[in-house]
């Protein structure tokens, strides 16, 4: 059991920082370089994006698993994942709008942008590729949204810093956002062969 | 400019390889021009495939614009785009195999492109058949352009070498430099840096020589 | 001069001038501080350490000239923080990069460039960068020619020699062959204490003599060039990990645990270089007191982490990169609250 409890944090490691989806995989660059200038963003977009990936995981799961796969129909993934995403996406905003509406009020305009989000695609598809148990995929899903979100802060605080800098005309916003990224991605080569799955 | 009846269909080829390059300009569809980029023959594939979606999404909403519901146009956009992704899969899988092995996953995503919803809904659901189709080459040729670029520059500077793609399942590695080069430029951290230089060399060139502000994104 | 200077609004990023200090006097003190260290390397690796370091000084101080000549800003190079930086590149890279066949002098030229124009002025310059300029050009440097970058030589004390032997660093016999075969190669445990303490051993031109490291330290601290604040947490943390999850049974390779020897760990690889020289560096590092014994902290485990576990032999460099990415979010959340700043938070989300 211990050794069980050991294998889900390791994979909650190696999604979150070996195989960090922004450095390693390059995943859900559109929305890491546009909510990443301001701190107060970066947070609340890294709140809603680890809760709706674990959702999503685990409804892609149970989707694949128990209706794709008996009916023999896996090669729809992509369009039932979307479709999955989207109502998650619609269902969540309509009970957070409804439920808490102080919290919508916060973190709502951060749900219509992670349907266009690639890493909350990726991560069911990957962990189907993989053949992840249910608690892995949520395991899975849960450390792709933590190292989505620690990346997210990190380049947030970072660009904060540069706010006066005098970065060179050419470079100034995206390019110079990218430099970082790279550099950011030099440091974490560090984490690489740390857990080998 | 999407609307007007008479569209200048080579201004409208242009604009997506050009003014609004999908990945140097509007900074948008960023991932697999990093992701893929690491080998030229990969870079090319991945930008025909997206050329390959862009189109035929833009010529079936253009077909479709006056049957489609505008309250449930976008599931519906999502499910054509789907749809063509899917195909591109197969198609990919069944002809390129060596390469599908290596962009598979990023083939798939093409489905949260932004840029190609984009142009559905700005463009092709308003526009004819024929404009349609010429933008959707335009942004195509404008997304492959950039890859290429980006790839010809990591592959040759990390590896020395340039894989050129002769056929389907044929290619000829060109060798420039038998030593590997700078190897990290096929490394993650270097596609970053390889794609941030060579936006700042777009901006750099668009501030020297067409007088125009920088992209700030 | 100074009068003019006073007037001037200054804008910048923490960490505030502290005191009458300027960056330059700062820069030379730091570098004067490093000599012990470098002149042992010379002692160990002759001539070649000392012209690869030469090597990573000129280009430094060539590649920022030509930069800010480009951008048509005033060529200052003379402010030490491009010797300091090359200095310290230089430090990092192995003896053996001084070979002509295979053509490897190259790579310190490289390193140079990417540490001062990438690192630094990309950045906006002194004060501004985020990642310490010489460990990035040495990580692009190791990521980018991993075989030359690798190639240690034996410490050979000869002062000409230019075909040294090469070797393994007691940090990679550690790693591939566990330590009972380190204390083999040094003959006992006391001698191999003792070559690690002076710097008769392989590995990077200045990384090798703790001794003449801490000398240097100990100095800055002396001066108040640096507070004891990031050397110590970062030490005491890597020495507590070391001591933890060091021990491995020899026979299993399983871990034992509190069965390691810290004093390998800590006087081998860029340890002490690291935490000393580099961690410190006021721009890359948090600059409140709380705040740097956690980065200290930080940069400890990670180093452990990745030379028990990951798939380098030495961590100190991607440790301190790591933890630099780190240093704005700590210094934004140690910063003390000043007085209202609360209500004017809140008087922004209510806008």
């Amino acid at each position: 059991m211990e050794s069980e409890f050991i294998k889900y944090f390791e994979l909650i490691i190696s999604a979150s920082l070996i195989n960090n989806f922004v450095f390693t995989r390059f995943l859900g660059l559109c929305i890491f370089f546009g909510v990443s200038k301001k701190m107060e963003t970066a947070v609340g977009m890294s709140i809603t994006f680890t809760a709706v990936m674990m959702i999503s995981a685990a409804l892609s799961w149970v989707v694949f698993n128990k209706v794709m796969d008996p009916l023999g129909i896996t090669f729809l993934e992509i369009i039932v994942f979307i479709g999955i995403i989207a109502g998650i996406v619609q269902a969540s905003d309509t009970i957070m709008r409804k439920v808490s509406p102080g919290l919508y009020y916060k973190l709502g305009i951060y749900l219509a942008l992670i349907s266009t989000n690639c890493i909350i695609l990726a991560v069911p598809l990957v962990s189907v590729g993989e053949k992840y148990s249910f608690l892995q995929s949520l395991a899975f899903g849960l450390g792709s949204g933590l190292g989505f979100g620690l990346a997210l802060i990190i380049m947030a605080s970072i660009r904060e810093k540069l706010e006066l800098a005098d970065v060179p005309a050419a470079f100034k916003g995206l390019p110079m956002a990218f430099v970082i990224t790279g550099l950011i991605a030099l440091a974490f080569t560090g984490f690489s062969g740390l857990i080998t799955l | 400019m999407s609307s007007t009846s008479s569209i200048n269909l080579k201004d409208q080829f242009l604009n997506g390889i050009i003014k609004e390059n999908t990945i140097f300009k509007l900074a948008l569809s960023l991932c697999p021009s990093i992701a893929v980029t690491n080998n030229l023959k990969n870079g090319i594939f991945m930008g025909l495939a997206v050329l390959f979606v862009q189109t035929m999404v833009n010529i079936t909403i253009s077909l479709m614009r006056k049957i489609i519901q505008p309250k449930v146009r976008l599931p519906i956009f999502m499910l054509v785009i789907s749809g063509w992704v899917t195909i591109t899969q197969m198609l990919m899988a069944a002809f390129v195999p060596d390469v599908y092995a290596k962009v598979g996953l990023y083939i798939a995503l093409i489905v949260a492109f932004a840029s190609i919803l984009a142009r559905a809904e700005m463009f092709a659901s308003k526009n004819s058949i024929i404009p349609s189709m010429v933008d959707g080459l335009g942004m195509g040729v404008g997304f492959l352009f950039a890859l290429t670029v980006i790839s010809f520059f990591r592959e040759l500077v990390g590896k020395g070498t340039l894989t050129v793609p002769t056929g389907l399942s044929t290619q000829h590695v060109f060798t420039f430099i038998n030593t590997k080069p700078v190897l990290i430029m096929v490394l993650p951290a270097g596609g970053f840096l390889a794609v941030g230089i060579l936006m700042a060399l777009f901006n750099w060139i668009d501030i020297r020589y067409m007088k125009r502000g920088a992209v700030s994104h | 001069m100074e009068a003019t200077k006073k007037e001037q609004l200054i804008v910048s990023v923490s960490p505030h001038v502290r005191s009458d200090e300027t960056t330059s006097r700062i820069m030379w003190t730091v570098s004067i501080a490093l000599m012990p260290a470098m002149l042992a390397g010379v002692y160990f690796f002759g001539l070649k350490g000392l012209f690869i370091t030469a090597l990573c000084i000129i280009s430094c101080m060539a590649s920022e000239w030509w930069y800010l000549r480009m951008v048509g800003k005033k060529p200052v190079v003379g402010d030490g923080s491009a010797f300091l930086t090359g200095l310290l590149l230089g430090m990092n890279m192995p003896a053996s990069l001084w070979s002509f066949s295979p053509f490897t002098v190259h790579v310190p030229v490289i390193a140079s460039f990417v540490a001062m124009v990438i690192t630094k002025q990309l950045f906006g310059g002194l004060g501004f960068n985020v990642f310490n300029p010489a460990l990035i050009g040495r990580a692009f440097a190791l990521l980018s020619w991993p075989k030359a970058m690798t190639i240690w030589n034996e410490p050979a004390v000869a002062f000409f020699a230019m075909d040294a032997k090469t070797s393994a660093t007691p940090l990679g016999i550690l790693k591939e062959e566990g330590v009972a075969r380190l204390i083999e190669v040094f003959g006992d445990k006391m001698n191999l204490y003792v070559h690690l303490l002076t710097g008769n051993r392989a590995g990077s031109i200045g990384e090798v003599s703790a001794i003449a490291i801490l000398i240097g330290g100990l100095f800055l601290l002396y001066k108040k060039y640096i507070t004891w604040h990031i050397p110590v947490s970062f030490l005491a943390s890597a020495a507590v990990m070391a001591y933890v999850f060091g021990g491995k049974d020899p026979a299993t390779g399983k871990m034992i645990l509190m069965a390691g020897d810290p004093v390998i760990h800590l006087l081998s690889g860029g340890m002490m270089l690291g935490a000393w020289f580099m961690a410190t560096d006021y721009v890359t590092s948090p600059s409140v007191r709380n705040g740097q014994i956690l980065f200290g902290i930080g940069c400890g485990i990670l180093t452990m982490i990745i030379r028990l576990k990951g798939g380098f032999p030495e961590g100190v460099m991607f440790a301190i990169l790591i933890m630099n990415c780190f240093a704005p979010l700590i210094d934004r959340s140690f910063k003390a609250k000043v007085f209202g700043a609360v209500k004017q938070e809140k008087a922004k989300e209510n806008k």
